[in-house]
């Protein structure tokens, strides 16, 4: 048989099951890894989050409240800063590591187009990350629930010793029940999720134009300190404004926001961990928000990555 | 497939390269330092070719250009008559980087699977397929560890056996034999030779020339990024007028009459250059050494 250009498996674009393959390939990588043990941190965080009892010397009825909001922040403080590490971390060390250890070259001599390795990579670490939330997201509501029906319990109590009415009584407990497990708690879990997106899409552009780890982790940071501040800093400005003060800060911060994510603009959970519910817009509006930087950064990495030699 | 020598005639070259040259900057200084200079190979379909040059004189740059991994300053590069820049012209490739690593927690059953997966080889077709390499490439017995634990032969085995996955039609090795024992070498060359009757055209490069010479076909010199010499061994290495002859038990007395029959002939110009005892090398008294253990054993 004669070899022709013609005789060649046209390789195509974009290709899910390679994409899947080369993420299924990253999840394990992580997964052996060992990064699934800081599970067991968080567990213990929780529960001792749990054993916490505000003493109150007045007698009123705020504390139940702020137990459950203790366990509530000490959770998704500990989510966030976990999810930011791994999408930072993760992504910012793999590709250099192909690169150095040159498996990358193994890969790429496949038919693999390198949009596909980008995108494979990528999913990988969400993936990771999305499975460790949803496990702290349970593990958060076990707690919670258990701390919930503890306080419900000692409060109903309480309250039929001090002789109140049935219905008074209720109305106290609505209070507390706000504080409780709800879809709400899912929907923060999932924010903080979208927030790891944008952060592991940031820390995959820098990748693939950084020549070294230590460049990629410092320059990811930075970014995602401006993403949290950036917002504090256009209220500033507008303050300013309204006495009159001319400035260009306004401008600049939108700039700014253009490049730069808003990460508080992301954060609904202190919202959460104050008891409200989440508006169904506000999750949609943070769900594109994240998905648009997701693909612009997307766009740039494999701009970059493309012609990149190795 | 069918790879007679009429088909390979009208077959396209499987490599094509053409006024390859590829600068690279230096960081400090402003200046350019051409890696490899105008380099023109073509190697037609079942040949085996050997690029051999010093450290440092552009072979593996060479490789990684007919591989896309970078782009040519100027030149090109066609693999089978597609350009190498494109995708599509890696699925015909198989490639055996210099010092392969992989990735450290697969077992190399995995990293076989993996690189299977991603030609796009799916289930059982695939797993026969890595069976059969692990076979070949007496891996079998460590199929289960976690290449992290692999000794640099393991790996450069695990590295030729990764080429191999898809049954590419051109094999790429940069320096396959380099860091590998003299039996492991050895088995490399003989994969090399078995690969060449199933009609696969080979690519390698080397900086030790011992080990190039039984293979290839044909032999490039390379020296700091341009090519010198071309050719096949024959042509480059014999010393067309001389002629050795090695003999056992010969006693002083005929060794004297040789020399006799020699100076008779001195007319025509004959002379003995040299006679002395042959010393086995330090290599095959290793490979000797190694069997007589194997074969005590079993
Ligand atoms: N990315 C790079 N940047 C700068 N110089 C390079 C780069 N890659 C290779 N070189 C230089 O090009 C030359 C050829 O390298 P190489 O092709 O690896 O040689 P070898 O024949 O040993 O495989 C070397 O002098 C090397 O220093
Ligand atoms: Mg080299």
């Amino acid at each position: 048989m004669s070899v022709s250009p013609e005789s060649f498996k046209k390789t195509s674009f974009i290709s899910l099951a390679r994409i899947g393959v080369i993420a299924s390939h990253t999840f394990t990588q992580l997964v052996r890894m060992k990064v699934f043990y800081f599970l067991i941190a968080f567990v213990i965080l929780l529960w001792g989050a749990k054993q916490v009892i505000f003493q109150n010397e007045t007698g009123g009825d705020t504390s139940p409240e702020q137990e459950l909001r203790l366990i509530k922040s000490t959770g998704f403080a500990a989510m966030n800063m976990f999810s930011m590490l791994l999408a930072l971390s993760a992504t910012a060390l793999l590709i250099p590591k192909d690169i150095e250890d040159r498996t990358l070259y193994t890969i790429l001599c496949k038919p693999v187009p390198r949009l596909d390795y980008l995108l494979g990579k990528l999913l990988g670490v969400l993936a990771l990350i999305f499975v460790s939330l949803v496990a702290m997201d349970l593990v958060l509501c076990f707690f919670l629930d258990q701390k919930y029906s503890e306080i419900i319990d000692i409060q109903t109590l309480t309250y039929t010793r001090q002789g109140m009415p049935q219905d008074m009584i209720e109305a106290k407990l609505a209070n507390i029940n706000a504080h409780g497990v709800s879809i709400n708690i899912h929907l923060a879990s999932f924010a903080i999720f979208l927030k790891a997106i944008v952060i592991a899409s940031i820390a995959l552009l820098i990748s693939t134009f950084s020549t070294s780890t230590l460049f990629t982790l410092i320059l990811t940071l930075i970014i995602i300190v401006i993403g949290l501040i950036q917002s504090d800093a256009r209220e500033y400005a507008d303050t300013m404004a309204k006495f009159g003060v001319e400035n260009q800060l306004s401008k600049i911060s939108l700039m700014v926001a253009v490049f730069f994510p808003d990460l508080q603009f992301l954060s609904i959970e202190d919202g959460v961990i104050d008891g409200h519910a989440v508006p169904l817009s506000i999750m949609g509006r943070i769900t594109i928000l994240s998905l648009f930087y997701l693909a612009i950064y997307v766009i740039l990495s494999w701009f970059t990555f493309r012609k990149k030699e190795f | 497939m069918n790879h007679s020598s009429n088909h390979a005639l009208d077959a396209p070259f499987a490599i094509e390269i053409k006024d390859l040259v590829k600068t690279y900057r230096s960081s400090f200084k402003k200046e350019t330092f051409k890696a490899v200079d105008k380099v023109s190979i073509n190697i037609k379909a079942g040949e085996v070719y050997g690029l051999i040059g010093p450290n440092g004189s552009g072979k593996s740059t060479t490789m990684k250009a007919l591989l896309g991994l970078i782009s040519p300053t100027s030149g090109l590069c066609k693999v089978f008559g597609c350009d190498s820049t494109k995708v599509d012209a890696r699925s015909e490739i198989g490639f055996l980087p210099e010092n392969p690593y992989f990735y450290k927690h697969q077992t190399s059953s995995e990293t076989l699977k993996f690189y299977g997966n991603l030609c796009g080889m799916r289930g059982k077709y695939l797993n026969n397929k890595v069976n059969e390499l692990l076979e070949l490439t007496s891996l079998t017995h460590a199929r289960n560890r976690r290449l992290g634990g692999y000794s640099k032969g393991m790996l450069q085995r695990v590295g030729l056996a990764q080429a191999l996955i898809q049954n590419p039609k051109l094999l790429i090795l940069d320096e396959p034999t380099a860091g590998v024992d003299p039996i492991g070498s050895r088995e490399i060359r003989d994969l090399i030779f078995r690969l060449k009757e199933e009609g696969v055209t080979i690519f390698l490069c080397s900086h030790l020339l011992e080990q190039v010479q039984e293979v290839c076909d044909r032999v490039g010199i390379i020296f700091e990024g341009q090519m010198v010499n071309e050719g096949t061994l024959d042509e480059l290495t014999a010393i067309e007028n001389q002629h050795e002859v090695i003999l056992e038990n010969a006693d002083e007395g005929l060794l004297e009459s040789i020399s006799e029959l020699v100076r008779q002939h001195s007319s025509s110009g004959a002379k003995i250059v040299s006679s002395q005892t042959p010393r086995s090398s330090l290599e095959k008294l290793f490979i000797d050494t190694a069997n007589n253990r194997k074969n005590k054993k079993s």
